[in-house]
């Protein structure tokens, strides 16, 4: 909705906003961003730059579907100039209730600095029931978009546009960072493409725990024939179980895929008896040690997955 | 804490009229000897809307809080029915059955439902911070009418806690049952949805057990339990900013630091 909102309204925004914001920037005062996920809080800081102090609310280890509030999260959201979430209902559980309570009309819904960064990403699984073997899926699409770095691009342009609507006398700041991000992501992007070709991810099938992998399988030819987990949430069931190695043997499955916070005994036995290698691989900034960036999470993410393969250093 | 002081003002609010209610329910639970009875209900008024979420409702679709309302009724019927009818198993037995069978059935529904169990879970977690004023306010008018209803119907509801059933028919003492489990039910589901499962049970056992502990006269323990209920609501909301925890479970972790203040006490001024 917030797309069609007449330019002409927007203008009148952005110059109301820029009256107000203008003096502060110049007193080099920083656009208070604060993100759901590390992930975000990256391309922000990549953004922002100097301009902006950004803080994540979850860790990169935590479910993004399920945060314990603190009350220093209702302070941070009170002050803060902008507010990011990943949108398509990952914070569904807990941050409409904070963003309500936080007494900031600006960082709510509608308000200028309220941006959900799936704007304008190509969602999949999006529009309901897609068909019993790919699963029942949400009717708002799968939220885990930013794990395909052409999705970081899109996230990257919507969080200089929110900024440039905060702070317009900043826009050739955040602009030239921009460009710098966009030309740095897209050369690591065809390292990432060789390096997933080299391995032999292309056209590969896995498997996932969860499903969080289908943007990344988009970016690097992966083909997710199944999940260990039958619904979201729901444990699988012996039956599902069985059937999950025959068909991962029977359809040459290359790789088990695991969220770091599920318990992995299961799926490493199921990766055992189909003989299949598993990896728990990070799906967010600062789940892992190695990274510590959105740039450097497809590295670390590549960088397992060889290992798993039973590659040594490239 | 002054500038936090507004933010933290509903949560806290939410708090105290939990500690209202349930300090005063809890009696009646400790004293039957039905400690988990909240846990067993919170889990059937779930699966009440885990059946919503089958025939397509949203877990806030009102025809969601509809069917968790009538889960509420049966399970409340389940209860009374069988306490009379075996007085030789405990009662204790029955509510571990019927939250456990609950439990799984949600899970064998939600495995038929396209989203997952994710949603069902937020029925447990509750989200104390996100309080609103209006939540508060539907808590309070909901916890007011249930309490005037035990307030008018106190000779039974005390007599069947107390154990004291005789000149009652099996009839009637299944009908009070019956009536306590209902209100009881419903005054829990709406609780949990606020404060979450772990919460909830904390505001409904550790007040009244304290207030046992300090002092036997029936009116004095209700003053006890209600004055520590809130005395643990300020001090853990407080906790929770000076520490910055999860603030659900910094206010379970005070009461028990009340608790072994009230042991302590008790060990030290014996009766």
């Amino acid at each position: 909705m917030r797309h069609r909102i007449h330019p002409l309204v927007r203008i009148a925004a952005a110059t109301a906003v820029a009256l107000i914001w203008s003096g502060a920037a110049h007193a080099g005062a920083r656009l208070s961003v604060i993100t759901t996920t590390p992930d975000l809080a990256s391309i922000a800081e990549e953004i922002g730059g100097d301009r902006v102090a950004v803080e994540s609310l979850s860790k990169g280890y935590q479910d993004p579907h399920f945060v314990d509030a603190k009350p220093s999260y209702l302070l941070k959201l009170r002050k803060a100039d902008l507010f990011v979430e990943v949108g398509r209902d990952l914070e569904a559980g807990w941050a409409p209730g904070l963003l309500n309570n936080a007494r900031n009309a600006r960082v709510r819904p509608g308000g200028i600095g309220f941006l959900d960064a799936s704007a304008g990403v190509a969602i999949l699984e999006q529009g309901g029931r897609v068909g019993r073997e790919q699963g029942d899926v949400h009717p708002l699409g799968n939220p885990h978009h930013w794990l395909n770095p052409v999705n970081g691009l899109v996230i990257a342009a919507n969080i200089r546009d929110a900024l440039t609507r905060l702070a317009p006398a900043e826009a050739k700041y955040f602009h030239d960072r921009f460009v710098s991000f966009e030309s740095r992501l897209k050369s690591k992007l065809d390292g990432w493409r060789k390096d997933a070709a080299s391995l032999g991810l292309t056209g590969m099938k896995v498997v996932t725990y969860h499903r969080s992998w289908p943007y990344f399988a988009e970016a690097f030819g992966l083909d997710v024939v199944d999940y260990v987990e039958p619904r979201p949430g729901v444990p699988p069931a012996p039956r599902h179980v069985q059937d999950l190695i025959e068909l991962m043997k029977a359809q040459k499955v290359g790789l088990l895929i695991v969220e770091p916070y599920f318990d992995p005994k299961l799926p490493s036995r199921i990766a055992q008896s189909a003989g299949v290698p598993m990896v728990v691989l990070p799906p967010s900034v600062g789940a892992s040690p190695v990274a510590r960036g959105y740039l450097d999470l497809f590295d670390a993410q590549l960088d397992l997955i060889r290992k798993a393969l039973g590659g040594g250093a490239p | 804490m002054i500038e936090a002081l507004p933010l933290l003002l509903w949560p806290l609010l939410a708090c105290i009229a939990i500690a209202g209610i349930h300090a005063y329910l809890g009696f009646h639970v400790v004293e039957r000897g039905v400690i988990f009875v909240d846990l067993a209900l919170a889990q059937v008024a779930a699966l009440g809307a885990t059946i919503g979420f089958l025939l397509g409702y949203d877990l806030h679709d009102p025809a969601a809080g509809w069917l968790s309302v009538a889960a509420v009724i049966i399970g409340a019927a389940l209860l009374a029915f069988l306490k009379a009818e075996n007085r030789r198993i405990p009662q204790e037995a029955f509510i571990g059955i019927v939250y456990a069978v609950a439990a799984a059935t949600a899970i064998l529904i939600v495995d038929r439902t396209p989203e997952g169990a994710e949603h069902i879970k937020f029925m447990f977690v509750g989200n104390l911070l996100a309080a609103t004023p209006a939540e508060v306010g539907r808590l309070a008018a909901l916890y007011l009418g249930i309490g005037i209803l035990h307030v008018a119907w106190r000779k039974p509801f005390f007599a069947i806690s107390h154990g004291r059933t005789e000149g009652m028919s099996t009839t009637s003492v299944r009908l009070w049952d019956f009536l306590f489990y209902l209100t009881f039910g419903l005054v829990v589901t709406q609780s949990v949805a606020v404060g979450g499962v772990l919460l909830v049970f904390s505001y409904l056992i550790v007040p009244s057990v304290i207030a046992m502990l300090l002092t036997d006269a029936p009116r004095t323990r209700l003053a006890v339990g209600w004055i520590s209920g809130i005395v643990v609501s300020v001090g853990g909301m407080i906790a929770s900013y000076q520490f910055d925890f999860p603030t659900g479970a910094t206010v379970v972790a005070t009461f028990g630091v009340g608790l072994a203040l009230a042991l302590a006490y008790r060990g030290l001024v014996p009766r």
